[in-house]
């Protein structure tokens, strides 16, 4: 069979079929669009992570005026001593300490007022109450426990903090997305797989006076169902690149536009999945679509396509 | 070129035989009519030689091939070697009269230029060659019918099986059709035709083997119909749908 005559019988299968093809065309769309969603959300916290743990790893907080409760801030706000003490320990830890810096009161306000300016809280916390603190960055993040021993319960310290435990809250949401966009992307393939499947088999009747006469004079059975899967092979690999232009649209103005621009300048989750990673996962879609038009029309070809 | 031996066919397990222990063997060349009432097993023969089915106990043998033990991948290569025309002509609606014949030689991956000379060449062998631009709706049925013969001679087969050609033509139309099957038959190809058409049968002197509840009940060189009897009074009885070449 010469490709030429290959792509006539396509062409008069598309023409015959088209609102099967748009169909199953749409429903790999969708079914891409989720499984790239959940694969972004994945990478998204795996660059969130990297650049998370690079920063802030442990606060030392100090104590305030309103920390009596705790004991080891009875004597109220910590003392300058005190913090002098808490920063020569740092030093003292050198190998396990990577590097820290001193967060003033009025710098954690400044920080404070800009993180809530759209809530009432900020006029109900006076500027004593937010604690100066430490920010520790760690060689090893995994040593925070020796760090933690350490500081913990010594004069002056509110509270030892890892901040992996905050950020690691919001990598477990980023998870939950990415698991349910996965778990909705299986669905919707089983859907595309009786789409398909269906599809196969409306274009195998409307189509059994050819396969028919290709069967009585010999075809080969690869003759008789090429045409068939290179039709679904098209209509799903024109659903990827439809799914990928929406995760690309998707990414450069929603995320790096508007996502961006509502966290600039705040905590510094500035480290979001861009263009460049819809690119990375882009040929594992393709690729995706078309082990899914292969598997799916030689299963069904087997059954409604006799050779 | 055919042979059966010991041949029985039956559709479904535990179901009636719709061949029962036929043996025969058809010749290089020869030309065969295979006659008997509806389901009297004329179609499930034909289907036999082409492995639309295979036998349920038995052996056959088709220009060298060994049907009982035929791989499904070699299955193809032995339809290239047998030509085979229904009764329902089975065109392709939307293709003209060339292109219907071309679709086959397409279908086999024939180059384009050997295609350009073998379809006229074979239209003329069925007189057709000023309608290759018509469609298959603008054609009589005997025309449809001499299509069908082109399409199924095109890739020049050693076989040509015919079942029931002439169903749906009326007799003079009927006559021009074998006639066109024995001008084939002259050229060297083996010829088998099931019909139950007691005028052809009559007219064209041929071997005749015949079929009465799936076994051979006559087999004679240059046969007449219905010597017997009782033929002509199955044929009328009622007798449940045949089963068709699908």
């Amino acid at each position: 069979m010469r490709p030429a005559f290959l792509l006539g019988e396509v062409a008069n299968g598309l023409r015959r079929n088209t609102s099967m093809f748009v169909s199953v065309v749409l429903v790999t769309m969708v079914s891409l669009f989720f499984l790239g969603s959940g694969l972004l959300a994945q990478q998204q916290v795996d660059t969130a992570k990297g650049y998370w743990y690079d920063k802030v790893q442990v606060s030392v907080y100090l104590c305030t005026a309103d920390s009596a409760d705790v004991s080891a801030c009875a004597a109220g706000a910590a003392t300058a001593q005190q913090r002098d003490q808490v920063r020569s320990d740092l030093d003292g830890l050198d190998p396990l300490v990577e590097n820290y810096w001193f967060e003033s009161n009025e710098e954690a306000y400044e920080r404070f007022q800009d993180q809530f300016r759209n809530s009432a809280v900020v006029e109900n916390i006076p500027q004593e109450s937010i604690p100066e603190s430490f920010r520790v960055q760690l060689a090893d993040p995994q040593k925070y426990e020796v760090v933690a021993a350490a500081f913990d319960g010594a004069p002056g310290v509110e509270s030892v903090e890892d901040q992996r435990e905050l950020v690691d809250k919001l990598f477990a949401f980023l998870n939950v997305v990415s698991v349910a966009s996965v778990a909705l992307a299986g669905a919707m393939v089983i859907c595309s797989v009786v789409l398909i499947s269906t599809t196969i088999r409306l274009t195998a009747w409307s189509r059994r006076r050819e396969t028919g006469i290709m069967r009585l004079v010999g075809a080969s059975a690869f003759t008789i169902h090429a045409p068939f899967v290179v039709e679904t092979v098209i209509a799903t690999m024109l659903g990827a690149a439809l799914a990928i232009g929406l995760l690309w649209a998707m990414v450069s103005y929603g995320v790096s536009g508007f996502l961006t621009e509502l966290l600039a300048g705040e905590s510094g989750l500035v480290a979001l999945v861009g263009a460049a990673d819809v690119w990375l996962i882009s040929p594992l879609l393709l690729a995706g679509a078309v082990a899914l038009a292969v598997v799916t029309s030689w299963l069904a070809l087997r059954r409604y396509v006799q050779v | 070129m055919i042979a059966f031996e010991e041949v029985s066919v039956r559709y479904a397990k535990g179901g009636a035989w719709a061949l029962r222990d036929v043996t025969v063997e058809v010749g290089r060349g020869e030309f065969v009519f295979v006659v008997g009432p509806s389901g009297s097993g004329k179609s499930t023969m034909l289907r036999l030689v082409i492995l639309e089915r295979p036998a349920t106990v038995g052996r056959v043998r088709v220009a060298g091939h060994d049907l009982t033990r035929m791989s499904p991948r070699r299955v193809p290569v032995l339809r290239r070697q047998v030509g085979t025309v229904f009764q329902d002509f089975r065109l392709l609606a939307g293709k003209t009269v060339h292109q219907n014949v071309a679709y086959v030689l397409q279908v086999l991956g024939t180059k384009r230029h050997e295609i350009r000379h073998t379809v006229p060449e074979t239209l003329e062998l069925v007189g057709l060659q000023d309608k290759a631009k018509r469609l298959p709706h603008e054609l009589s049925g005997g025309e449809q019918q001499r299509v069908a013969i082109a399409r199924a001679m095109v890739n020049k087969p050693k076989v040509l099986l015919a079942d029931e050609p002439t169903g749906n033509l009326d007799p003079q139309t009927s006559r021009e059709i074998v006639g066109i099957l024995d001008r084939i038959n002259r050229t060297g190809t083996t010829v088998v035709m099931a019909t139950h058409d007691t005028y052809i049968v009559d007219t064209f002197r041929k071997r005749v083997v015949q079929l009465r509840d799936g076994v051979i009940v006559r087999d004679q060189a240059d046969g007449e119909y219905a010597p017997l009897d009782l033929e002509v009074l199955n044929s009328r009885m009622p007798e449940p749908e045949g089963v068709a070449l699908r």
